[in-house]
């Protein structure tokens, strides 16, 4: 019976080490690492498991290319949106010789935590979703670069827009959180500079559900629009109580409510009429939007790629295409990134200036019409057909 | 009456120490080396298949017997073995980096412990204490306060914030008493976020270690070897575990800890033979915090960077099942199951976002089928002090 | 003044919906002398058991009325907390009963991290927010800022219906009685030839079922759930379980009315920032357990020695 057993072993082991041997890609190909690292767990992991699927994503068709020179080996870990977790994660990934490159962070307090430890490991990476200034323009490390935009540009944008169709007075609502936060500041302080006038500011925890006592204050403030710094989950429970009360004021969201869970959160009549601002140009009116979207589709992913996905995915394709270039040498891979110029990417052409920042060309505006996000140019709202509140 | 055979099997004294931390060190490298998911599977199993033996036979009782019979020279060789792992991985940065956390929570669980463990002062704000001491540590070294002070002042800013609760937690017992801390908890991340002073919601950088000329955030080498920046500061956090451990050992064999232990036990028969129980309380409370604010504030500046996020109240839920899984009350058991709860979640980071339910349920288990902890506390033994 | 009536209603409505969670917390509390921190997710689990029973109900279906529609949510709700209460009833709190206090808590809140996760991993979209449906006729009256509307206020009507009858059911109904008996002194009820194990397993269905009803009107106010939604829910209903007193249901439903009183004032009168408004509802907590260390309502039994 034993001996039975063992011979069965042997020969399902040998099988499989033939299935090997006959496969001649897998046995010529050296093997790379490249590394993801974004929030799998918690709150926000819906943005990170979208950012992780995506640069998965990447990593698999570069595989099944049969011109690749390398065999990538994808290797993902969790920072819980906590910086000492990602300082953990950071380490572990930095210090693996093995791993070429890396697309990290969805939450900027964790990216603001790792960049020297990126640096003093020398190891390669692209921020793919936090949107923190500091993170590219507080130091001077090579090795950090980020591919989607800072707030800054994002809120420069609103402010001029919103004052452009008329908007006066804004009453703020931000969630504590940094991201929340730092929206807040950078809006104000181009919503004055642009002659705005705010007339009160409210900040929220990030896992509050009630705000009719912060809504009703507003109510009373009367404001032409309502400005949210903070992420879906919040922005669709504000939108909604807005109604509740009675409010009739102009809803505007940051980057981080333009998803489709938004509007599906609220449904097609509570959304209509939202406006959002995001980095880059619409996934799917570049070149390779639709086939990306499809080819996540096919792969049968458990959670939708969300609004930096296509992030993850232009940045871990810089990456790869970096390795094939000069090959997996850190130093190298560095300095093919730090020189990107004017590079087509998923999102949109892709330079990075001295301190790595991707110098986006474009915000791209967006209103939901109908139970879409569509760009504020192609919209009826933008032809004059519709007309947002006043 | 029963024949103990562990009597007989007892390895002799000190060199039984010896060769136990000898077969743990091995253990722990090849574990910590183990990078691929089969082997550190079979290390684990093997790992629990072989502590499953020690404790159905009368294995444990030898060890058990052993370690208490020969407690200095155990303690000794389990610091050398630190010690041993320390330098072992000397160039490995991410390996060195956990031991450091591990010996850091460590301590601030030692301080939960003598809250908890010894005295039964509920506290669900752990974690906060810790953030005091490292906000404490980040503001003051940037304000321009040398290293050891910062650090020194980081532990006693935690004692102090906790004489605040100090009314409400005296006056309260049980789950009042839990309500108490857990919104402290609470209140201190929301507060941490929405202030300005502080850094806000994205984190403030915190100054390295600095001591005598010594930068701790340099790489160095000696000898023509490479040593990662973190052995410096796993060095500082033994040199700081060991004095917090060796500190409430100390505390637990007094009579301070019989005091101590007699609140836990019944207060009011304590009350009756003329134990100050509130006195107890505030200095159990008290002493807990500031080991909490010290690990807190070498933490900060080990991280170089803390945010509120570090904070929360999830994570005094984590020091709270770190003290109730190794034992509550036995302090090997807060190391040993320290060791479990920050390495396990890390070598299993290929299960990825199914992480947290997986470690919820483990720990649900744990306390429905062990609820006693890894390591029980024993009586008190009077009879073998070296 | 239309103001202040504003705040007013939107605070009672807050408060009503602590107040349901609150009840849970103490009758659990009342029969067992444990705290089920879990009870927030679950919660959560009953909005997201409604939901689950629209869509399938839209799916099989369509065009049933709005009344049936409510009716089976809700009996969907229920159903599924009362088998999730009743489960972890007998396999978690009872054999914990004699474990020391923190044991329970901590499994508890592990429990509630478990069905947390578990939501968030397993229901098809499960990190995202859900809509949940506007199901309740949507007529409202304006009057200056002052918004009235007929959902909210019958939302507020069944909460109240909600906790009288739990109230009735506890002080005149034989099963009332037992549920008393067993939270008055468990052995001396068992000697009455009260079935203990049943008396608790139906507690935590009745806790349940009130459960169930706050998740669904939670969806139903806000109308939109998401799986972290009991987290803090749990955390407020069991504040204000405590500064009421635990186990005593008046005392709930006055702790949750506190609340949210408080967190309504932070918001409101705090000049300087809204955002200070949990440190205030919590300092406050905090300041109140200082004074009255055993809630406002002090249970009987905490003197016993």
């Amino acid at each position: 019976m034993k001996t039975l057993f063992f011979t069965r072993a042997l020969f399902v082991c040998l099988a499989l080490l033939g299935l090997l041997m006959a496969d001649p890609a897998l046995a010529a190909k050296k093997s790379v690492k490249v590394g993801f690292i974004g929030p799998l767990t918690g709150g926000v992991s819906a943005n990170g498991l979208g950012g992780r699927n995506s640069a998965e994503l990447a990593v698999m068709e570069r595989n099944e290319d049969p011109s690749a020179k390398f065999l990538y080996e994808f290797t993902a870990l969790d920072d819980e949106c906590k910086p000492n977790i990602g300082v953990q994660v950071g380490t572990k990934m930095g210090a693996d010789r093995k791993v070429i490159g890396a697309v990290t962070h969805y939450c900027s307090a964790v990216a603001l935590s790792v960049v020297d430890i990126y640096h003093r490991f020398g190891l390669p990476v692209i921020v793919w979703g936090a949107v923190q200034p500091d993170i590219t323009y507080g130091n001077d490390y090579p090795e950090v670069m980020r591919i989607c935009g800072t707030m800054i540009n994002q809120n420069e944008e609103a402010a001029k827009f919103m004052r452009s169709q008329g908007y006066k007075k804004f009453a703020i609502l931000h969630d504590t959180t940094d991201y929340g936060k730092s929206h807040k500041d950078f809006f104000s302080k181009y919503l004055t500079e642009n002659g705005g006038e705010i007339l009160g500011v409210f900040g929220v925890t990030s896992d509050q559900q009630d705000f009719t006592a912060e809504l009703t204050k507003i109510k009373s403030l009367n404001p032409e629009v309502i400005y949210f710094g903070g992420l879906t989950p919040l922005g669709v429970r504000i939108r909604s109580q807005m109604d509740k009360l009675g409010i009739k004021a102009q809803f505007e969201g940051t980057s981080g409510i333009k998803s489709d869970a938004f509007i599906e959160g609220l449904g097609k009549n509570l959304a209509e009429g939202s406006l959002s601002f995001i980095e880059g140009t619409p996934t799917e009116k570049l070149p390779g939007g639709k086939k990306f979207l499809e080819s996540y589709k096919s792969r049968n992913f458990s959670q939708g790629p969300e609004a930096y996905g296509a992030f993850a995915y232009a940045a871990m394709v810089r990456i790869l295409d970096a390795i094939e270039a000069v090959g997996p040498d850190r130093k190298k891979v560095t300095a093919t990134l730090n020189a990107t110029k004017d590079v087509d990417t998923l999102v949109g052409k892709v330079t990075f200036d001295d301190h790595g920042q991707n110098i986006v060309p474009a915000i791209s505006k967006y209103v939901v019409q109908d139970g879409v996000w569509v760009l504020w140019e192609d919209s009826e709202y933008g032809s004059g057909k519709r007309r947002l509140k006043h | 009456m029963r024949h103990h055979p562990s009597r007989d099997l007892i390895i002799p004294g000190p060199a039984g120490c010896v060769l136990m931390a000898t077969a743990l060190l091995a253990w722990s490298i090849l574990f910590l080396k183990a990078e691929e998911q089969i082997p550190i599977l079979v290390y684990m199993i093997s790992g629990s298949l072989l502590v499953l033996v020690a404790a159905l036979s009368d294995l444990h009782k030898s060890i058990s017997a052993t370690i208490s019979s020969n407690e200095s020279s155990w303690d000794k060789c389990m610091t050398l073995t630190l010690l041993a792992l320390i330098l072992i991985f000397h160039d490995d940065h991410y390996t060195l980096f956990l031991l450091g956390t591990i010996m850091v929570y460590a301590t601030a669980v030692l301080g939960l412990n003598v809250q908890l463990g010894y005295t039964g002062v509920i506290n669900f704000s752990a974690a906060s204490f810790f953030g005091i001491g490292s906000y404490t540590a980040a503001m003051s070294s940037a304000a321009g306060l040398p290293s050891l002070p910062a650090l020194l002042l980081g532990g006693i800013v935690a004692a102090l914030v906790g004489c605040v609760l100090l009314l409400p937690v005296l006056r309260t017992s049980g789950h009042y008493a839990a309500l108490v801390t857990m919104a402290f908890a609470l209140l201190f991340r929301v507060f941490l976020e929405v202030n300005e002073w502080f850094g806000g919601p994205q984190g403030i950088a915190v100054a390295p270690l600095t001591l005598f000329g010594l930068d701790f955030s340099q790489d160095m080498q000696l000898w023509g070897i490479e040593f990662s920046f973190y052995v410096k500061y796993d060095l500082a956090c033994l040199l700081l575990l060991v004095l917090a451990f060796g500190f409430v050992r100390r505390l637990e064999r007094s009579w301070l800890g019989l005091s101590m232990d007699a609140v836990r036990c019944d207060e009011t028969a304590g009350a009756c033979f003329g134990v100050d129980i509130a006195r107890w309380k505030i200095t159990a409370f008290t002493v807990g915090n500031l080991l909490s604010g010290l690990a807190g504030a070498l933490y900060a500046m080990m991280l170089a960077y803390i945010s509120p996020a570090n904070f929360a109240f999830p994570d005094s839920l984590l020091f709270l099942s770190i003290l109730l899984l190794g034992g509550m009350g036995n302090n090997w058991g807060v190391i040993l199951a320290t060791v479990f709860v920050v390495v396990i979640p890390e070598k299993f980071q290929v299960i990825q976002e199914y992480r947290y339910l997986i470690y919820a349920a483990l720990v649900l288990f744990m306390i429905l089928y062990r609820p006693m902890g890894l390591l029980p506390r024993k009586a008190r033994n009077y009879g073998r002090l070296s | 003044m239309e103001l202040f009536l504003q705040f007013c209603i939107n605070g009672l409505m807050l408060g009503m919906m602590y107040a349901l969670v609150a009840v849970g917390f103490t009758l659990f509390f009342g029969v067992l002398d444990v705290i089920v921190f879990s009870h927030g997710d679950t919660v959560m689990i009953g909005a997201f058991g409604g939901l689950s029973m629209y869509w399938w109900l839209g799916a099989v279906y369509p065009g049933l009325s709005l009344t049936w529609t409510v009716l089976w949510v809700f009996l969907a709700a229920a159903l599924a907390v009362t088998v999730v209460g009743t489960l972890v009833a007998r396999f978690l709190i009872m054999p914990l009963r004699k474990a020391p206090p923190l044991n329970t808590l901590l499994a508890t809140m592990m429990l509630g991290t478990v069905l947390r996760e578990a939501i968030r991993l397993f229901f098809p979209d499960g990190s995202n927010p859900k809509p949940f449906p506007h199901l309740l006729p949507e007529w409202s009256w304006q009057s200056g800022s002052l918004t009235l509307r007929f959902d909210n206020a019958l939302l507020f009507l069944s909460g109240a219906v909600m906790i009288v009858l739990v109230h009735l059911l506890i002080t005149r109904t034989r099963l009332g009685m037992a549920i008393r008996a067993v939270a008055q002194d468990e052995e001396a009820a068992q000697l009455m030839g009260v079935n203990f194990t049943m008396i608790v397993l139906a507690t935590f269905a009745l806790g349940s079922v009130v459960a169930a009803f706050a998740g669904v009107m939670n969806g139903l106010y806000y109308n939109e759930i998401n799986f972290g939604m009991g987290l803090l829910l749990g955390a407020i209903g069991f504040s204000a379980a405590v500064i009421g007193g635990l186990g005593n249901i008046y005392g709930a439903i006055l702790g949750g009315f506190i609340f949210a009183f408080l967190q309504t004032l932070g918001a409101v009168a705090l000049p300087f920032a809204s955002a200070y408004k949990d440190v205030f509802a919590f300092g406050s907590v905090i300041a109140l357990m200082a004074v009255r260390p055993t809630g406002l309502i002090a249970e009987p039994s905490s003197q016993r020695v």
